[in-house]
């Protein structure tokens, strides 16, 4: 099918393709980037210091990084709807978007939780 | 993209590993090390997640996440109880 100025269906298709890889790659890299900063931070803390505490605002910006991340590939899936997807593959998309709306969720949660930790300066460095 | 993002992953996973070692050993805390194992495994769980939907990929990953809080909730809350 020829859509106005001759542009088709299947380079729509291919611009689309090329945007959703690069969303993912940018999504790959923000939560790949976060992992080899809080590694980084985990050794040097643990190197440093004993108390558990100091840890949490390191879990703290990698908690960012991930939602951050996730946020790109949500994007990705919102992209993927451009180009007319099967009844099936729409499915597919549907629930794979909603666990990953619902990771976001609980991991921005843990984020806040975390926050409140620290800005009380009650944070043990875990996680409830 | 699948290859790269599984090679980055099993990268975040046996750096977690390594860390979680770590904070043990200097923290003598089991929940902190563990906290820190499972986010770094929740990392690699979302790097996993790149390319077209999986619905494996993505339970797997909702899966480490649910883990991780039943986890950390439950030594948690022993600690509380034997305190």
């Amino acid at each position: 099918m020829t859509i106005a100025g001759g542009f088709d269906e299947n380079n729509v298709a291919s611009v689309v393709a090329v945007l959703v890889r690069l969303v993912e790659s940018a999504g790959v890299g923000v939560i790949f980037l976060g992992a080899v900063v809080a590694l980084v931070r985990f050794v040097v803390m643990g190197l440093r210091h004993r108390d558990p505490a100091v840890f949490v605002p390191v879990r703290l910006v990698l908690g960012r990084f991930l939602t951050l991340g996730l946020e790109f590939q949500l994007a990705a899936d919102i992209l993927r709807t451009a180009v007319a997807p099967s009844f099936r593959e729409l499915g597919q998309l549907a629930a794979v978007a909603t666990i990953r709306t619902a990771l976001n969720f609980f991991l921005g949660r843990e984020i806040r939780e975390e926050r409140d930790q620290i800005a009380r300066g009650t944070a043990t460095g875990v996680r409830p | 993209m699948r290859v790269v993002a599984d090679s980055l992953a099993v990268a975040v996973t046996g750096g977690g590993v390594l860390a979680a070692a770590l904070v043990l050993a200097r923290t003598r805390s089991p929940v902190l090390a563990l906290g820190v194992l499972l986010d770094l495994f929740t990392a690699a769980g979302l790097i996993r997640l790149t390319g077209p939907p999986d619905l494996q990929r993505t339970a797997t990953a909702a899966l480490v996440i649910l883990i991780r809080h039943l986890a950390v909730f439950g030594l948690t809350t022993g600690r509380r109880s034997s305190a």
